[in-house]
Formats: C-alpha cells, structure tokens, sequence
C-alpha cells in the first residue's frame, strides 16, 4: 500500500481531491452570503435571492458536508501513517465543523442588537427621554406607545403587542 | 400574519434597508414596505402600524396614559452616540436604485401616498414653508411642520365636502394652522381648536420620514414637491 496522498490514480487521491472539494464547498456556502449582503453595498434581487437560498439551506448542508467528511477522512486516515498526512486530514475537518456552527449564526445579529424582550415605562414616570428627542409613536386601539428614536436606531427591531395586536417595530 | 403570529429577527440588509426574517417560515421581510420578498410567504404583505414621528414632549401630551420603551439594561447602548444620526448623514450611499438628481441621495424626505400616487416632500422645503398645500391622487392635501422642523404630519383637506385653505397660525402654538374659509384654528393633530368648526377633526394621512434614496427605491413612480424660488 502506497502512503500517498499525491500519487497520481490512488484512490486516496481522489479521496482527498474530494475532501479539499468539500472544505471549499462549505466555506463558500457560508462565506458567499455574507459577501453579498454587506451594509454599504448594492444589492441585486438575484444575489439576494442566492443569500437566501444559501442561508436557508447551509445548516443542513454543512451536517451533510461533515458527515460525509468524516467519512473521507477517516478512510484516508487508515490509509496513511505519516503524522504530517494525518495532522492534514485532521485539519480538513476543522472547517467542516467549524462552517455547522457558523450556517447557525446570525451575524447581523451580532453586529445590531435587537430587543426581542421589551419592557415599557407609564409615560408619566419616564425620566430617560428628555423632551426634545423625537419617538415614534403608535396606537393601536387605546394602547398608545412611544419607541424612542435613538434606541430603535440602536436595535432596530422591537417586538411587542400593542392594545393585544402584536406588532414588529423596526427603524 | 393569517392567524399566526410571526417573530422577527434581522436576517439581512437590502440597499441599505433591512430584512427581517420569521422564525415560524424563514421568509424574507423588507423593512420599509412589510412585504416579504423571498421564502414561503413571498407576496404577502405585514398590516402597516399607523406611526407617527414627533418630539417626546408632544407624544406625552397627547398621550399622558402612554407607555414608553424602556432603554436595554445590558446598556453596551449607551456607548451608542448621541451623535448617531449626524454619523449616519455621513454613511455612504451605494444601492442599487435609479440614478435620480432631484434631490440629495441623503436629502430626508417626508413621503406620502394618497391613491397609489406617492410623493416625497424635502424636509428641508417644509422648514421653510408650513404649511404647503399641494393635489395629490386627486385629493388636496396639506403637510405640516412642527417641534422646530422636527415632527411632521399630513392631512386630507377637505372638511365637510369643502376643501379648505390652510396657513400657518404660529401664534396659535407650534404646528398651528388657521382655514382660510371659516377663520378656525387647528393644532398639529389636525383638530380645530378654535372658530365655528371647533372640535372637527381632518383626516391623518400616513406620512414616512425617509432617505431619498430609499423612498425612489420602493416608489420608483415618485413625484417630488419642489419650492419655487422666492
């Protein structure tokens, strides 16, 4: 048995063209829409149509992608003994792991902060908005509610039921 | 959203405007209109909330039984500048929209719709004239301005079948206008609060304070209302 990974028609060529095949597979499904959806950049409808193709179904590609790398990896594993070689193959499934919890991130969620649990103040004991700054304000029914400008710009999204309507705030 | 409650999450942004996301379908909502462009609900569209853009010190005086959004406790927000919409005037604007020189692609623009017919009044042209009378969708309408240039609501003009014609009566309190017609006072809420129609009320048109960019993206049909030189 050859220990290569190099040698031309082994099969554990091809087993490891296969696996560097997934690694990029994987990290372009991750990557690829976070590169199209940058804040101060165009978007097309089609990019955003792929981002969210990919974002919907990188979580279960990318288990697929590990399972099916383990695989690979754990063939080629028995077929080499170099140390080197075997610290590669481990290597391999770093990112194969590491792109099952990334599909699971919302990095705008990182990079904003929104405020899925509100809490609400009387408007006449509220001493934290001073009279000058501006709210939006809503009423639904006779539930009237203000969301001060500057902390919507800050989250960007609230999430509340206003006079038992639930509504989504968002700036 | 038919019967079901959606809850939301920031999944992305959009030429500058942001997408949300549901949990319950994974669809894509753009911001500004409520509608989700992409997944399982695409073409549906989220029941717009009424909401109104003024100082804090009008909203408690028109709503003294109100509630309040209480600031995050974490608080890394009050590290957030107080700067943050001069900040923002300066961002950069890169989109994908049409190539439009009617106005700064920053210019904030008080948008309004009357009969699918959406027009985009320059903040800047209300701070300097208020109120402006304009034919929109073939209404007549009237915008107005308030809280130093800050807060600004749009009403139908006509009242009682008679369009009435409005000027500003600042002595009368900010935001202020007096009918041409009948002499009645109305405040900034669009009730006369003086003169023989005391106590009518003009019907609140839905006004968005927006970027001009953003307002052309989603109303590529929209007129602009431009001052005459004077």
């Amino acid at each position: 048995m050859p220990e290569s990974l190099s040698t031309k028609g082994s099969p554990s060529t091809l087993l490891a063209v296969l696996l560097a095949l997934l690694v990029l597979s994987v990290m372009v499904v991750v990557l690829l829409p976070v590169w199209l959806i940058q804040p101060f950049k165009p978007q097309s409808s089609g990019a955003l149509a792929w981002s969210f193709w990919l974002r919907r179904w990188s979580p279960m590609f990318t288990i697929g992608a590990l399972l099916a790398g383990g695989v690979l990896a754990g063939v080629l594993w028995q077929g080499v003994r170099s140390p080197w070689r075997k610290a590669l193959i481990a290597c391999a499934l770093f990112p194969l792991v590491l792109s099952v919890w990334a599909s699971r991130q919302n990095h705008f969620e990182w990079m904003f902060a929104p405020l899925p649990n509100s809490s609400f103040e009387r408007a006449v004991r509220t001493d934290f908005v001073s009279p000058s700054d501006l709210v939006l304000g809503i009423k639904v029914k006779e539930d009237a509610v203000a969301f001060p400008v500057r902390q919507v710009a800050y989250h960007h999204l609230v999430q509340d039921d206003a006079g038992g309507v639930p509504i989504v705030a968002t700036f | 959203m038919k019967g079901r409650v959606l809850h939301f999450h920031l999944a992305g942004i959009n030429n500058q405007n942001f997408l949300m996301q549901d949990e319950e379908t994974g669809s894509w909502w753009q911001q500004v209109s409520g509608l989700a462009i992409l997944g399982p609900l695409k073409g549906d569209s989220l029941t717009r909330v009424f909401h109104d853009e003024v100082t804090f010190a009008r909203w408690r005086k028109e709503n003294p039984g109100g509630r309040v959004l209480r600031p995050a406790a974490d608080s890394a927000w009050k590290t957030f500048s107080a700067n943050w919409e001069e900040e923002t005037a300066h961002l950069p604007v890169r989109v994908n929209g049409p190539a439009d020189g009617a106005l700064a692609e920053r210019a904030v623009i008080v948008g309004v719709v009357v009969a699918g017919h959406a027009k985009a009044y320059p903040v800047a042209a209300l701070q300097r004239q208020s109120p402006i009378m304009d034919r929109l969708g073939g209404r007549t309408i009237v915008l107005v301005e308030s809280d130093s240039g800050r807060a600004f609501r749009a009403f139908d003009a006509t009242q009682n079948g008679a369009t009435l014609e409005f000027f500003q009566a600042a002595d009368s309190g900010s935001g202020s206008m007096r009918d041409a017609t009948t002499g009645s006072v109305w405040d900034f809420s669009g009730v006369a609060v003086g003169g023989p129609l005391r106590g009518q009320r003009l019907t609140r048109l839905y006004v968005l304070k927006d970027y001009w960019f953003d307002w052309k993206i989603y109303h590529p049909e929209t007129a602009v209302y431009l001052l005459g030189p004077r």
